[in-house]
């Protein structure tokens, strides 16, 4: 088997081991339950109108994905923060990187297998959210698989990012600035939403340079694309548009994606290079 | 701990090496010096360790030690000289499936079973699938985990963690063994067991670099030793010759005449200890000829008691003259 993959079936097996899908699962469940009994009370809400409640079901469905993508983003960078940091820090590593084997595959290996793990987390949350609202209210959203793409790269950008810290910096210290890094990128965009609504050219450029050093803002933007009913922003559109926190007028464009594989290879690359170069 | 366990691995683990690293010592250090920002952790550091012997590699506390062990396995660069460990430069990969390495903080996988550790090393080491069981068994028996292989890691004492880290060391029959402070958790019976797993490698002519700090550790089981401190050298070389150069013998011996001694002054100098007569600075090599004069002078001779310095005084000694 190749050490890579070797490494990757590694970090799964002890995050499974762990029980942190376990934890991870349970609180999804209680979370998507309670949507459940929210999303069905919304749609069978005497108060609102049916075209009402078709506004009001994608608006709720965008709020709770951005939940989920909040614990996606915060529990990708808390499992890849200790991954290189605390295995040095307590000696696990030492044993490894004198096998007959390339550093760079250590690197790649746990951010393979936390990827997967990202990934498996992801695909449940997208498939048991989506699944319960369509039973609720019968709204699916356009495209829910590169919606969960989209959310799944958000997280997986914020794992790649701790890793590389991770190959030079402290568990807790990587963590915060994971964490930090991803409040930046998603107050960029809310200053760069406030510039276009307000018409202030500076905040725009806020938002606009936010989004290519953090795509983390970009890449949830993506994601409530797919989230929203075509009719719904044909509707926003006629109207002049809407500028808020959680809309998306359109899909990401093909540069904005070539920049985002781009920042997920340069710090990838980072990480190999940075643990390749560190002395042990 | 069982011995046979290590015979089965030699016999069933093939080697392969290139002819050209065959033939050259297992660790060869040219003025190897390592600087951490102003601190001279190694400082120019040479030695040869030779195929098939066990070396140790002693020093107090903050000597260098771990550093040198980490140039040697790659894991930091030196700043000055070079090195070749088993013939290749100094991290080579394809090398390094011939290394058995022990850190001295060693840690493993607290949720894996002590054979999934294992297996996991039979994996990187890329050992033939068909092997890993009987590397697991064999490995398992000779640091006395067999019973306890299915349990997870996180359930051992530190000691047998570190019974564990000798296993996973000599996976895949390694040529060279580097234990970087093998007993440091041990009790007096791991201890004992690890000595015997160390003979037993030399025995198979596998190659230990035993860094430790425990001079009666090395005392009971090393061929050479090198003393460091400091990052330098102090002083290198075979037990007998480091520690020969002050030793003495006691002689008890009758039928002799007063200051029969006087003619046997070439074997070193004397004084008498109530019935004893004590030889100090003579060649241990020349012990023999010291009895055969004494008896060729009509003594009897009683009893003939060599006096080692021990190594630790040695040790001392040699700190001292610092």
């Amino acid at each position: 088997m190749n050490p890579t993959v070797t490494i990757a079936a590694l970090t799964i097996k002890e995050a499974v081991r762990r029980r942190l899908l376990l934890a991870f699962l349970a609180i999804t469940v209680v979370v998507v339950g309670l949507s459940a009994w929210g999303f069905d009370r919304l749609s069978h809400a005497n108060s609102l109108t049916s075209g009402e409640t078709n506004l009001a079901v994608p608006d709720a469905l965008i709020l709770f994905m951005f939940m989920f993508s909040f614990v996606l983003a915060l529990s990708a960078s808390a499992i890849a923060s200790p991954s290189i940091s605390s295995e040095l820090e307590s000696g696990v590593l030492m044993t490894i990187v004198t096998r007959p084997i390339r550093r760079s595959e250590v690197v790649l290996g746990k951010w393979l297998g936390l990827a997967l793990l990202l990934a498996g987390y992801a695909g449940g949350v997208c498939a048991l959210e989506f699944g319960v609202v369509r039973l609720a209210s019968g709204f699916v959203p356009p495209n829910p698989v590169l919606a969960g793409v989209y959310l799944f790269a958000e997280g997986a950008l914020l794992l790649t990012l701790a890793l590389f810290l991770s190959t030079r910096i402290p568990v807790i210290a990587a963590g915060v600035i994971g964490v930090a890094v991803f409040g930046a990128g998603w107050l960029a965009g809310v200053v760069g939403t406030l510039g276009s609504a307000l018409n202030i050219a500076a905040l725009r450029t806020v938002g606009q340079i936010g989004r290519f050093l953090i795509p983390t803002d970009g890449l949830w933007h993506a994601a409530i694309f797919y989230l929203q009913p075509p009719s719904l922003i044909a509707e926003h559109v006629a109207e002049g548009g809407r500028q808020d926190p959680f809309y998306a007028q359109g899909a990401p464009s093909w540069p904005y994606l070539v920049w985002v594989a781009c920042w997920f290879l340069i710090v990838l690359i980072a990480a190999v290079a940075s643990f390749e170069r560190r002395e042990l | 701990m069982a011995d046979a366990a290590l015979e089965r691995s030699a016999a069933t683990s093939p080697r392969t090496r290139s002819p050209l690293a065959a033939g050259s010592p297992a660790i060869h250090t040219m003025g190897l010096s390592k600087r951490f920002g102003g601190t001279l952790a190694v400082n120019s550091l040479s030695m040869t360790v030779e195929r098939g012997e066990v070396f140790g590699f002693l020093g107090p506390n903050g000597a260098g030690k771990t550093t040198v062990v980490k140039l040697l396995l790659g894991l930091a660069r030196p700043t000055a000289g070079e090195a070749l460990v088993l013939g290749a430069r100094l991290g080579d990969r394809e090398t390094r499936r011939q290394i058995g390495y022990l850190p001295e903080l060693f840690r493993f996988q607290a949720l894996l079973t002590a054979r999934e550790v294992l297996r996991l090393h039979c994996r990187l080491l890329a050992l033939p699938k068909a092997t890993w069981g009987e590397e697991e068994r064999t490995a398992l028996e000779t640091v006395g985990l067999l019973e306890r292989g299915d349990d997870r890691v996180g359930t051992f004492s530190k000691g047998m963690q570190q019974r564990l880290g000798l296993g996973v060391a000599l996976l895949g029959d390694p040529r060279l063994v580097v234990l970087d402070e093998p007993t440091s958790a041990l009790d007096p019976v791991g201890r004992h067991d690890v000595r015997e797993i160390i003979r037993r490698l030399r025995e198979r002519g596998t190659t230990v670099f035993l860094n430790t700090h425990l001079l009666a550790e090395a005392e009971h089981v090393c061929d050479r030793v090198a003393v460091i401190d400091k990052g330098t050298t102090v002083a290198i070389g075979s037990l007998n010759e480091l520690l020969g150069r002050n030793s003495s013998v006691r002689v008890k011996v009758a039928g002799l005449g007063e200051n029969w001694w006087s003619g046997l002054s070439r074997f070193g100098r004397w004084r008498g200890e109530d019935e004893w007569a004590v030889i100090d600075d003579i060649d241990p090599s020349q012990i023999a000829d010291l009895v055969r004069d004494l008896v060729a002078l009509g003594g009897q001779v009683q009893a003939v008691i060599p006096e080692h310095q021990s190594l630790e005084a040695r040790f001392l000694e040699l700190l001292g003259e610092r």
